[in-house]
């Protein structure tokens, strides 16, 4: 049965969509090849943007930023969620108000975590120094060292959101059949061998979809830095988000903002097209 | 294994389990303690890990000095306007992707759900530039009006698929004898469908209001007056531009912005749980 009616319901949504995600990606590409100021009608200048920004050394400076800080961030926190996922798996007394207690900084808003961990990370007062400072080692100056700023957002990230993905993870888990596990224990495999040849390959399609998934949220980390460190000390935490952001709305060079908008977008493409081609080497299919 | 090893291993396995807690816990924790130190307490090195002297009076004057009482009642409204556009777009949306056929039915899905996949860097300007030309900048309107259109940013996809997998679940047969007994469609969309969903509502409600409320991109887009902001924007405009800012305080504050969403995730953190099993991995 066709049906006219449909148009009514889909309306509001299809609204949406052209003004506010089609209408802008069209709109944007086209303002990436113009000269336009945040009050002035922009004018047609070609690649002029792009050239330019391939050739500052700021761009390429803030793209090393942005590649250390996924590379930092995104390995490590598939790990702690998986290990995560595995410590919560059993079903015994009391597991639940331990999944509620991990999963409390995903509620959290970044803002708030980034506020908090701010005061932890303080290299006078904070807590953290001072937890270290009984273990007999003096922590690094956190947030105003340009060497220990971005690890530390890495840090604070993966405190805040771990809990999200180990929920995925414990739902890929829950579809490994027991038989799988029963037979290898009968074979006589050990925990650990059992978790290398069974859980993990049967878990790789999971796996596979948090890795992308993640990946893509670490390219546009942007809350962290705007509220721990403003891109600094100097540029040591600016990255690509928070770069665009800052040319447009600090800067207000639009056009150059937007074509960096477009750079990033390709770039996190071309990420994720890598990881689908390279699928095949590791994610078993079932 | 015999039983005392059975039973040191379930030992081992909950002092991991305590550890990890600790470590997820502490930074709330310091935030509480810190929340009720004194100005002299707050600087203190070593700290005091225990309050000798908790001062609650840091509440009050957070509510009368920092205008924490507007960042807090313009994120209940906006997040509660908010959560009731989307709930609203998506439903309908999901109604008719679900249950009617029409041309450019599976096109358009299709077209929804790879929006997702858009980031927000890529469409910033022009919406900002779509607000200025609406006259919407530095008023709630452009915080609140887009979710009636799925929202600025999200264009409302994960709802309605969301949604569309429910609304599928729920049997034709149902349809069919309301439209028997004279219903119109809509009708039946109102009185039977919509309160038949209300687990799959409730989820999506608790999504979209957390992420609301969290949402920091939005409001520093397109607010710049101190009155309009939400709790998100004005605790970051605290941290970042007060420099010397009292910790004191500004924990204090935190603290209550991140009080409703604790009450709402823990009330209704079974079917955070249970959605997240059912659809988490499917994405």
């Amino acid at each position: 049965m066709r049906s006219r009616s449909a148009l009514w319901y889909i309306l509001p949504i299809f609204i949406g969509l052209s003004v506010f995600t089609v209408g802008p990606v069209v709109a944007s590409l086209i303002l990436s090849f113009t000269h336009y100021g945040i009050s002035e009608t922009p004018t047609f200048i070609g690649t002029a943007n792009y050239v330019e920004l391939l050739r500052s050394s700021l761009f390429w400076q803030v793209l090393g930023n942005t590649l250390y800080y996924v590379l930092l961030y995104v390995p490590a926190s598939i790990v702690v969620s998986l290990a995560l996922a595995l410590l919560i798996e059993k079903k015994i007394r009391g597991i639940a108000i331990f999944r509620t207690i991990y999963f409390l900084p995903v509620v959290t808003s970044m803002v708030a975590g980034a506020i908090i961990w701010s005061w932890l990370y303080n290299s006078d007062i904070g807590l953290l120094n001072y937890i270290l400072s009984l273990l007999g080692i003096t922590g690094p100056k956190w947030l105003q060292d340009p060497h220990w700023a971005l690890p530390a957002i890495a840090i604070m990230s993966i405190w805040k959101n771990a809990g999200y993905n180990m929920m995925i993870f414990l739902a890929g888990l829950s579809t490994i059949p027991k038989d799988y596990h029963e037979a290898a224990r009968l074979d006589g495999a050990r925990s650990w061998y059992r978790f290398l040849y069974v859980t993990l390959p049967l878990l790789s399609p999971v796996t596979f979809f948090v890795l992308a998934v993640t990946t893509i949220g670490a390219f546009q980390v942007f809350e962290q830095t705007f509220v721990m460190t403003n891109g600094g000390p100097g540029t040591s935490t600016l990255t690509l988000s928070y770069y665009i952001w800052q040319t447009a709305f600090k800067f207000f060079d639009l056009g150059s903002a937007s074509a960096l908008g477009y750079l990033f977008f390709v770039l996190i493409v071309i990420v994720t097209a890598l990881q689908f081609l390279i699928r095949r080497k590791w994610v078993v299919q079932q | 294994m015999g039983r005392p090893a059975i039973r040191a291993s379930k030992s081992l396995h909950y002092i991991a389990l305590l550890v990890v807690a600790l470590v997820m816990l502490v930074p709330f924790l310091w935030m509480i303690v810190t929340s009720l130190q004194s100005p002299e307490t707050l600087v203190k090195f070593p700290p005091d890990l225990i309050l000798t002297s908790p001062k609650f009076s840091n509440y009050s004057e957070v509510f009368r000095d920092l205008t924490i009482g507007t960042f807090f009642f313009n994120s209940i409204k906006i997040s509660l306007l908010g959560t009731l556009g989307e709930l609203l777009a998506a439903s309908l949306a999901a109604f008719a992707f679900a249950r009617m056929e029409f041309r450019g039915k599976k096109i358009l899905f299709a077209v929804l759900l790879s929006t997702m996949m858009i980031p927000f860097q890529v469409t910033m300007i022009p919406v900002y530039i779509i607000m200025k030309w609406l006259g919407w900048l530095d008023s709630h309107a452009s915080l609140i009006i887009p979710h009636f259109f799925g929202g600025a940013f999200a264009s409302g996809a994960f709802g309605v698929f969301l949604l569309r997998q429910f609304f599928e679940s729920i049997p034709r047969e149902l349809e069919d004898a309301s439209r028997i007994d004279g219903a119109s469609r809509f009708r039946f969309f109102t009185t039977i469908l919509l309160p038949l969903s209300k687990p799959a509502l409730a989820v999506l409600a608790l999504f979209v209001f957390m992420g609301i409320w969290n949402d920091l991109l939005s409001p520093v887009l397109f607010l710049s007056s101190e009155e309009k902001m939400p709790l998100t924007f004005g605790l970051a405009i605290l941290q970042t531009v007060q420099h010397n800012f009292r910790y004191d305080l500004l924990m204090a504050g935190t603290l209550i912005s991140i009080v409703p969403i604790l009450i709402v995730y823990i009330i209704s953190q079974r079917f955070v749980t249970n959605a997240f099993l059912r659809t988490g991995v499917k994405g």
